[in-house]
């Protein structure tokens, strides 16, 4: 009796630590319960846990905001940044922002799949960077570092066999995101195969969802950045009544200030912290840099598939990069010309036309700030484009998909 | 093949007890299924060192056997002999193939590092502790598999603690009361929960979620201070790194003991609050105990010996020193060939003469300080802040900060 006892002081508190963590992970959580102030913090934070995760992003999307996808140009949140205006002149739905440095086409894709409901016959933003269409392309470190369990195993319960998924399977394959043996790993080689998952590795997915949902739920309340001072502190700089003229005067002069430590216009402090001690040797450092021929118009093809299957009202932004800069590390013009070119192609022959192609407006002061990242007047040009386009009545729009271009015939292909 | 890294998540510890049940159950009954441990090792051996690492796994294999035939030859060696030139030449052979791991990083296209295993550092204290003890004749017998046993046992062979023949021996041979037994499977769940709080909430939380983040602003501030890169997120570096430092590998530590407690083998503690000391050699009594106790035993104790009995330094203060700089000296290179670690070792030798050196002058002047709460306090304070400032050093962070 006395062992008996023992034991169970000994073993009775481990059971309650595991039950307790197990129900912790699968309860059944509401979702939608979070704070109007919650989902504003968490549309400026691009925080990993609201990319990866599932429940802050569905629940903002379900109340006033438009996902707006990207990498690192979202995180410049200057006065004329779309989060900055739309909160200050009240657009109808205000920018939720899903990416940072190094997300790309491939990433958004498999981050699209938690959210397919909300992009329902709704409407997104996406800037296209021309910098994703590297040689290599997708980078599997940077894949890695964005990958989400969570919405990988939800593809992978509704993959089916179509030539997306399985292209979708072969990039996933890749980008050694997690073992060839684990389970994850032996569905994807299924899914890539053209074959269906087994029941196993069915229940499994599912079991396994059912704790990540758990885990999404319980973490996605906190590690949130807060950017908010930023936020306000550019709502305030703003006119009372949205103006172009005025806001676009502001832009130059605040542009003016905060690049004239160089030629190149580039932000002050980034120029003193990134470049200062080196820019004579960035002289022509970009000669060879070539956006024409990457895997990545495939990767890309992979999102206007998703925006496709959900009748997703797309605008698409290709921003410029800035022409002195250019100018001096060697990046041909023409080059950006005709990468730009092939996006638009890709997407107008599909039915993609709502637009806004930036290449050329990298000569304008004040645009970026600083090489590759859009800046003040930049930011105002995508919110002249953006403001109607989130505001008009949404419209069914009519994509044919082109297998084409999932092809290496087609990312090889150079459109001039 | 599958491969699993050692207390990396919690599948390893379902695992890891799970497949640990049966021999757990024998000892509450009051017997050890050796043929089960045995299998056990062995097939947690082949997850840890195969798939993807099997050529760690050869490298292994090689070693015990390599290590297995210096310690049984020198063993019937010494119950007639006792030459101090074959006992060197023995512990010479056993530290070089930790010796050449430990070079290869210097010579990055030579194969050396082909040699190398996880734990082999470990392995090495442990055999070297059993020839030094067969020389000294406190062990006289060990059979070929007590050998392989206390060599392999495998909670422990990652990473330590480093636990002793003689004692790990006792225990293994010793039949344990179902009451003993039950009160170290208690403690060995109170070990593993307090290395969960430890490893993968504050260890993770300084580790992976906050150190990054003040790495990449200090590392923005290269050129603050005169090009120096000494700025305030530098000095926050060093404390979240300490923070980081200690609790991954406390809580290491005390999975290694707990997994060893269910096994009935009371692995010597690693840790005993070491931001608590008052001072250094308070603080190497507290760190990484089964370390520092391996160099005050082995390398210490042996060179101060040494340098007595040959009257090579008359001064007793002298000899310490000497004995302290060797000592710390070692340990930095063990624990790499880069000039950040040989400046941790000679930073801690330093700070331990120092430290000596104070505390014979308080020593003559008893009358000089008040011991009290505040004196204590300060005490504590310095200590703390020169573990981190050493900790920094040991980080590399500086070999980031100032030449990459």
């Amino acid at each position: 009796m006395k062992h008996r006892h023992q034991l169970g002081l000994t073993i009775g508190p481990v059971l309650v630590a595991i039950i307790m963590s197990c129900l912790l992970l699968i309860y059944p959580y509401k979702a939608g319960s979070y704070s109007a102030s919650g989902l504003e913090k968490a549309s400026l934070s691009q925080s990993n846990n609201v990319l990866k995760g599932q429940a802050i992003k569905t629940a903002a999307l379900k109340n006033g905001y438009v996902p707006f996808f990207g990498s690192s140009e979202l995180s410049r949140l200057d006065m004329t940044h779309p989060s900055v205006v739309a909160k200050k002149y009240h657009w109808s739905k205000r920018p939720f922002l899903l990416g940072k440095a190094g997300t790309q086409s491939l990433t958004h894709y498999f981050a699209m799949q938690d959210m397919t409901s909300q992009l329902k016959n709704k409407k997104a933003v996406v800037v296209v960077s021309p910098q994703w269409f590297t040689k290599k392309g997708q980078i599997p470190a940077a894949f890695s570092a964005y990958y989400s369990p969570l919405a990988t195993a939800q593809w992978l319960l509704k993959a089916k066999n179509t030539q997306a998924d399985q292209y979708a399977a072969k990039r996933l394959l890749k980008m050694n995101a997690f073992h060839r043996t684990s389970m994850m790993g032996k569905a994807t080689l299924r899914i890539a195969n053209g074959e269906q998952l087994s029941a196993n590795q069915r229940r499994y997915l599912q079991l396994r969802l059912k704790v990540l949902h758990g885990e999404d739920h319980f973490f996605s309340a906190f590690i949130v950045k807060n950017k908010m001072r930023r936020l306000n502190n550019g709502t305030k700089k703003l006119p009372q009544s949205y103006s172009f003229t005025k806001i676009n005067r502001l832009a130059g002069a605040m542009g003016k200030r905060n690049t004239n430590s160089n030629q190149l216009q580039i932000e002050n402090n980034l120029y003193r912290k990134k470049l200062r001690g080196k820019i004579k040797t960035l002289k022509n450092c970009q000669v060879n840099l070539d956006y024409r021929q990457s895997p990545e118009y495939s990767d890309f093809e992979l999102m206007l598939n998703q925006f496709k299957q959900t009748n997703t009202d797309v605008l698409f932004i290709i921003p410029p990069v800035n022409a002195k800069w250019a100018k001096y590390t060697g990046l041909s013009q023409q080059m950006l010309m005709s990468t730009s070119h092939k996006i638009k192609q890709q997407l107008n022959s599909q039915g993609f036309n709502n637009v806004l192609d930036l290449t050329q407006d990298g000569n304008i002061n004040y645009f970026m700030q600083d090489s590759i990242h859009l800046g003040w007047r930049g930011w105002l040009a995508v919110d002249q484009a953006a403001q109607p386009f989130i505001a008009k009545r949404q419209r069914t729009p009519h994509y044919q998909i082109n297998r084409y271009y999932f092809s290496k015939n087609w990312q090889e292909k150079i459109v001039k | 093949m599958i491969n699993l890294q050692p207390y990396t998540n919690p599948a390893y510890f379902i695992l890891l007890i799970g497949t640990l049940l049966p021999a757990m159950i024998g000892l509450y009954f009051g017997k050890r299924l050796k043929v089960y441990e045995a299998i056990w090792t062995f097939s947690f051996l082949l997850i840890t060192f195969g798939g993807i690492k099997w050529h760690q796994g050869i490298a292994l294999a090689a070693y015990i056997i390599f290590q297995q035939l210096l310690v049984q030859i020198y063993k019937a060696y010494r119950k007639r002999h006792n030459s101090t030139a074959m006992f060197l030449s023995m512990i010479i052979l056993s530290i070089f193939p930790l010796v050449i791991v430990k070079l290869a990083p210097i010579f990055p296209s030579s194969q050396l590092s082909l040699f190398g295993f996880l734990g082999i550092s470990y392995l090495t204290f442990k055999t070297v502790q059993v020839l030094m003890e067969l020389r000294d004749g406190t062990i006289k017998e060990i059979r070929v598999r007590d050998f392989v046993r206390f060599l392999l046992f495998f909670p422990t062979v990652s990473s330590g603690p480093i636990d002793r023949f003689k004692r790990f021996q006792a225990d293994e041979q010793q039949v344990l009361s179902r009451d003993a037994y039950l009160v170290m499977v208690d403690r060995g769940v109170q070990y593993i929960f307090k290395g969960f709080v430890y490893k993968f909430i504050l260890g993770y939380f300084f580790g992976t979620w906050l150190l990054p983040r003040i790495a990449h602003v200090a590392l923005l501030e290269r050129h603050a201070f005169f090009g120096t890169g000494l700025s305030l997120h530098l000095v926050e570096y060093m404390y979240v790194y300490s923070m980081y430092l200690f609790f991954d590998f406390a809580g290491y530590s005390l999975f290694a003991i707990g997994i060893s407690y269910f096994l009935g083998i009371k692995t010597p503690e690693n840790f005993n609050a070491p931001f608590r000391s008052h001072n250094i050699k308070d603080f190497w009594n507290r760190w990484h105990m089964s370390l520092s106790f391996w160099f005050r035993d082995f390398v210490f104790m042996r060179v101060t010996f040494f340098i007595m009995k040959k009257r090579l330094i008359k001064n007793r203060i002298r000899v310490s020193q000497v004995a302290y700089l060797l000592n710390f000296l070692i340990m930095g290179f063990w624990h790499g060939v880069t000039w950040y670690y040989i400046v941790y070792g000679l930073f801690h030798a330093t700070a331990i003469i120092i430290n000596d050196y104070w505390l014979r002058y308080k020593k003559a002047h008893p009358n000089l300080i008040k011991h009290n709460m505040f004196t204590e306090g300060i005490a504590i304070f310095l200590t703390f802040n020169t573990v981190c400032f050493s900790f920094l050093i040991f980080s590399g962070f500086l070999n980031t900060l100032w030449f990459k």
